[in-house]
């Protein structure tokens, strides 16, 4: 009898001293295999792949997107300048209200989320400490106003995204932005660039999010990541990893999207704040488009 | 500075008996919040006669250390004894260093109302920070600073079968031939861990 009080005693006891961690999923029992198998012949490599990529790669390639792009635009806008379109004639209503309010909610998200990542990224340049620290807090809860938009925009212009035949005539060309021939340029209401910023946006968005709130929330348990043989801290390099490098695309077509809408298409960034895109710039931009309104008989 | 500077952390498997000591010590010595513990002890092939072994965990002090090198605010210094100790006021808790970490020794104390969490705290082999030595600001940071006293630190000097060492390499080096010698167990030429932390060539 006595025995099994001692016995009781010790085991609960015990629980105290390994209790610290023991439920975690990175310094509990996994804690072990994870060391064992760290950078091992039948281990994914994700640690010595996250230490490579973080140490060596990340921070030059997010300096080269970062002033990169934006060189590449300002010799375009030298060299070829922006287009403009008359803005006399007709005007075509192509975003509704809701479709505004939408993008502005994701506008706003995106200029907190880029700028925050950026200095997370950077953040020796910054001297570490409570302002990156702020900028980390920031960047977390800025993802809840992306989330409230990305759903919305996913569902209202999801129709229009789908591959069509215009969109490889478009990349031929490159959108017809290496000249400022007036030639209408192959495109339904939403050209090849859109397209894929669209789906950057929405769905890497997604991925975004997933992949920050696994290394936002860090220490938890996921049956369905166990059940591919993922451990919690492999989950974790993946999550960083592919964070980094969808971070990267993200950052390249959202300078292109400013880029066009601020600078290269003169005004066309009117079309998301009123609503009306000029007939010219339709006509021009997104003839498929316009040759379908022209055929409905909408204009 | 030679390679006899170089401290290493060695826990011999033969002589550890999963006490938990070292672990207890060192949360107490450095006033660990909870659910922070710097070393752990860890028992490999659990209930495998024969096969069991236990071994005492925490910051190895790598050679070329992983963490230093992802750490995005740049935190971590290395000492030229090799001890790899980093800034908590640079550092922003994003666990970069936990990603990268063979041993998994970074850990993120609770922090703040939504449970974010707080700057890194590691095994500091004793050695404190980058603050003024003794100084309040580095005792409240880091813990102890007892290799600036010329003392072991505490886990390896409360160890009660002397199963974790600390120390120099080479010195380290002596006392693990020995052992093995006398004991004979087998043909290993380093302990667990060495290859990883040191290097392939850090045999002994």
């Amino acid at each position: 009898m006595k025995n099994k009080y001692i016995l009781f005693i010790i085991l609960s006891l015990s629980t105290l001293a390994f209790g610290a961690n023991a439920d975690s999923a990175i310094w509990g029992d996994s804690l072990i295999t994870d060391i064992l198998g760290y950078d091992k012949k039948d281990s994914l490599h994700l640690g010595y792949l996250f230490t490579l990529l973080q140490s060596t790669y990340f921070k030059p390639l997010f300096f080269g997107v970062l002033f990169g792009v934006p060189a590449v635009f300002l010799l375009h806008y030298m060299v070829i300048g922006p287009m403009i379109f008359s803005h006399d004639r007709k005007k075509i209503y192509v975003f509704t209200l809701f479709n505004r309010i939408i993008h502005s909610i994701a506008g706003v998200a995106f200029t907190i989320l880029i700028p925050t990542g950026l200095v997370i990224m950077f953040a020796s340049t910054f001297g570490g400490g409570a302002f990156v620290i702020f900028c980390k807090e920031i960047h977390a809860i800025s993802t809840l106003l992306f989330i409230v938009s990305i759903v919305p925009m996913f569902f209202m212009w999801v129709r229009w995204m789908f591959v069509h035949w215009d969109d490889f005539k478009w990349m031929m060309i490159l959108g017809g932005y290496l000249n400022k021939d007036k030639k209408p340029v192959p495109a339904g209401r939403f050209n090849a660039g859109q397209k894929m910023w669209f789906w950057l946006a929405t769905l890497g968005g997604f991925v975004m999010i997933a992949t920050g709130a696994v290394m936002y929330y860090q220490d938890f348990k996921l049956e369905f990541v166990a059940s591919f043989g993922l451990s919690q801290i492999d989950f974790l390099r993946a999550s960083a990893i592919v964070h980094n490098i969808l971070g990267m695309g993200v950052l390249a077509l959202f300078l292109t999207h400013i880029y066009m809408s601020v600078f290269a298409i003169k005004g066309a960034i009117h079309s998301i704040i009123t609503g009306y895109k000029e007939e010219e710039e339709v006509e021009i931009l997104h003839s498929s488009f316009y040759k379908e309104l022209k055929e409905k008989n909408k204009i | 500075m030679s390679e006899n500077s170089r401290l290493k952390f060695y826990c011999d498997e033969q002589r550890c008996i999963e006490c938990d000591g070292c672990s207890v010590a060192c949360a107490e010595a450095h006033e660990l919040p909870v659910g922070i513990s710097r070393r752990k002890v860890v028992t490999m092939n659990e209930g495998i006669q024969g096969l069991e072994y236990s071994l005492s965990i925490a910051c190895m002090h790598c050679t070329d250390a992983p963490c230093e090198q992802v750490c995005p605010t740049d935190c971590f210094y290395i000492r030229e004894d090799g001890i790899v100790l980093h800034d908590k006021d640079k550092c922003i808790g994003c666990a970069y260093c936990l990603y990268a970490c063979p041993f998994g020794a970074p850990q993120f104390p609770q922090d703040g109302a939504f449970g974010s969490k707080g700057v890194m705290d590691k095994c500091t082999m004793c050695a404190g920070g980058p603050d003024d030595t003794n100084s309040h600001h580095e005792r409240e940071l880091y813990g102890q600073n007892r290799i600036a006293e010329g003392k072991v630190p505490v886990c390896a000097a409360m160890c009660s079968t002397k199963a974790l060492l600390v120390g120099d390499a080479q010195e380290i080096s002596n006392i693990y031939r020995e052992r093995v010698l006398s004991v004979g167990h087998g043909p290993k030429t380093q302990p667990y861990g060495w290859d990883t932390a040191y290097g392939a060539g850090s045999k002994v």
